[in-house]
C-alpha cells in the first residue's frame, strides 16, 4: 500500500478541526504529502461569510508555521455544501483525496451523539480511508 | 377555484435567536393568504402529526428515532445551519402532515390548488440526516403517500437551492420526475446537469442550475426549452411544487434576481402541467425576505388559481442566456454514458 499524496482534511475553526489540520501536518511532514484544508460554506455563510475563499485563514498559517510544515503544500479551498458531501466530493476529481481527516467533533454538535456528527457520515461513506481525530479539548455535557 | 390551506398550528418554539428560518416566515405566509381576500374559497383543513409510518417511507427509522430523542432532550444546533428545540419534533410532524391533510382534501373535492404554509422546510432532508435549515422533508413524505397510491408524481423545486434531499430519496424512483431550478454555485453544492437520476429512473431528475443574478426570463426558457418536453413524456399525475421564495432579488440568502412576477409565471406553468383538477399542492420551502415572501407568495397563488396579480412584473435582462442549451447538452452526454455503461455491463 503506498503512501497517501493528497491528504484532505475538514476545517470549521473549532479547536477539534485545528486539532485534526496539526494532525495531518504532521502525518504530511512525515510523508511528504501535499495537503488541502477544505471549508464546508453553509446556508448561513452567504449572510455572514466566515472564510475568503482566496486567502488561507491566518490561524491555518499559524499551525503550519507551528508543525514546520510548508504552506507551499497547502491549499485552502472553501466548497459550498454541507461538511460531509463537501469532504466525500474532495475523493473524485479534480482532488482525488488518498485520506481524509476530520476532527471528532466540530461546531454545534453534541458529544456522542449521531445526528449531525460529520466524522462518523464521513467514514460510513467513505470508500477512502478516514482518520478521525480525538479531540483533546475538554467538553462539557 | 378554492385554494386548500393547511390550518394554522403553532411553530413558535421552533425559533433560534436570529435565524432567518423563523416563524415570522409563517405570519407572512398567511397575510399573502389573506390577500387574495377568497372568502368561502379558502379551504383551511386540519394539520396533524404525519404518523411514523408515512414518515418511514422516505426517513430511516432510526433517524427518526434520533431527531425525536433529541429534540425532548432539549435539542440545539444539529449543524451550522440546522437547529432544533424540544419542540420542533412536533412542529415538523405538523408540517409534513400538513401536505398529506391538504393532498386528502383535494382528492376529496377533486378541485383546487393546495398550498402547504409550514415550517420547517423540508427539501434539504436526507432520508438519514437533516440539513439546510430542514428536519423533515415534507414533499417527499406526501410524494410518498400519492406513490402509494400509483400515482406518478412532478416536483418542481424553484427554492434558489437545489433539493438536494428531494433528490436522493428519489433517486432510483421512475414514478418521480424531479425538476430543479437553482443557483449554482450555492449550497448545497449539488443539482449540476449531469445528475439525471439513478439506474431504474435515468431522466427522472432534471437539474437547472443558474448563475448569479439571472432573472426570471432565463429561467423561464429553460423550464420550456429543458423540462417541458421531459414532463410531458413523463405524464405527472400529480404535480408538488417545492415553492421556495429565496430566488427573488430582494432575498439575503442568495443572489438570483427573481421578482414576484417571475414566479406567478412558474405557477402558471407548473399549473400547465396537472392533467386533472385538484391535483396540485405547493410546499413553502425557503424565503427569507418577509416583504418578497409575501409578495411572491401572493403572486404566485394567485397565478395558480387562475387570476391576476399587480405586484412585480417578471424580470429580464440578467446572465445565462447559455443555460437550457448547456444543460440540454451535458445532460444528454450524462444519459449517453450511463446507458452505453449499462448495455456495457449487461452485455447487450
Amino acid at each position: 500500500m503506498k503512501a497517501p499524496r493528497t491528504l484532505v482534511v475538514g476545517y470549521d475553526g473549532s479547536l477539534d478541526a485545528e486539532d485534526a489540520v496539526r494532525w495531518t501536518f504532521h502525518l504530511a511532514n512525515e510523508t511528504n504529502a501535499n495537503v488541502t484544508v477544505v471549508h464546508a460554506a453553509g446556508m448561513l455563510e452567504h449572510l455572514n461569510a466566515h472564510y475568503a475563499s482566496d486567502e488561507i485563514p491566518l490561524a491555518l498559517v499559524d499551525i503550519a508555521t507551528q508543525c514546520d510544515f510548508d504552506v507551499a503544500r497547502l491549499r485552502w479551498l472553501v466548497q459550498d455544501g454541507d461538511a460531509c458531501s463537501v469532504l466525500l466530493r474532495t475523493t473524485a476529481p479534480p482532488i482525488n483525496a488518498d485520506l481524509l481527516v476530520v476532527g471528532s467533533r466540530g461546531h454545534g454538535k453534541r458529544a456522542g451523539l449521531l445526528l449531525g456528527s460529520t466524522s462518523l457520515e464521513v467514514v460510513e461513506h467513505s470508500s477512502t480511508p478516514v482518520v478521525v481525530v480525538p479531540s483533546s479539548h475538554a467538553v462539557s455535557l | 377555484m378554492v385554494l386548500v390551506v393547511n390550518g394554522i398550528y403553532d411553530d413558535s418554539g421552533h425559533e433560534e435567536g436570529g435565524h432567518p428560518e423563523r416563524p415570522d416566515r409563517i405570519t407572512a405566509t398567511r397575510a399573502a393568504i389573506d390577500d387574495l381576500h377568497l372568502g368561502s374559497d379558502l379551504i383551511v383543513v386540519s394539520p396533524y402529526a404525519a404518523t411514523r409510518q408515512e414518515l418511514a417511507r422516505v426517513h430511516d427509522g432510526g433517524y427518526l428515532d434520533e431527531l425525536g430523542a433529541y429534540c425532548y432532550a432539549g435539542g440545539g444546533d444539529i449543524d451550522p445551519d440546522t437547529y432544533a428545540t424540544y419542540d420542533s419534533w412536533s412542529i415538523a410532524k405538523h408540517a409534513a402532515g400538513g401536505g398529506l391533510a391538504v393532498i386528502k382534501e383535494l382528492q376529496r373535492r377533486n378541485d383546487g390548488v393546495g398550498f402547504i404554509a409550514a415550517r420547517p422546510p423540508g427539501h434539504h432532508a436526507l432520508s438519514d440526516r437533516a440539513m439546510g435549515f430542514c428536519l423533515l422533508n415534507n414533499v417527499a413524505v406526501a410524494t410518498a403517500q400519492l406513490l402509494s397510491q400509483g400515482e406518478r408524481v412532478l416536483i418542481v423545486d424553484w427554492d434558489v437551492h437545489h433539493g438536494n434531499g428531494t433528490q436522493q430519496i428519489f433517486w432510483d424512483e421512475p414514478d418521480v420526475l424531479y425538476v430543479s431550478t437553482h443557483q449554482s454555485p450555492l449550497f448545497p453544492g449539488s443539482g449540476l446537469p449531469e445528475e439525471v437520476g439513478g439506474r431504474h429512473a435515468l431522466d427522472r431528475t432534471v437539474n437547472i442550475p443558474f448563475p448569479a443574478g439571472a432573472t426570471g426570463d432565463v429561467v423561464r426558457r429553460a423550464l420550456d426549452d429543458v423540462a417541458a418536453p421531459i414532463i410531458d413524456a413523463f405524464g405527472p399525475t400529480w404535480v408538488l411544487v417545492s415553492a421556495g421564495f429565496d430566488a427573488h432579488r430582494m432575498d439575503p440568502l442568495a443572489d438570483l434576481q427573481l421578482t414576484s412576477g417571475d414566479f406567478a409565471e412558474m405557477a402558471r406553468l407548473a399549473t400547465s402541467f396537472v392533467s386533472r383538477p385538484g391535483r396540485i399542492a405547493m410546499f413553502l420551502e425557503g424565503g427569507y425576505n418577509l416583504d418578497a415572501l409575501r409578495s411572491s407568495i401572493h403572486a404566485t397563488l394567485a397565478a395558480a388559481l387562475g387570476g391576476a396579480h399587480d405586484v412585480e412584473k417578471p424580470s429580464s435582462g440578467g446572465p445565462g442566456a447559455d443555460v437550457a442549451p448547456r444543460v440540454q447538452r451535458e445532460r444528454r452526454a450524462a444519459l449517453e454514458g450511463l446507458r452505453a455503461l449499462e448495455e456495457e455491463e449487461t452485455g447487450l
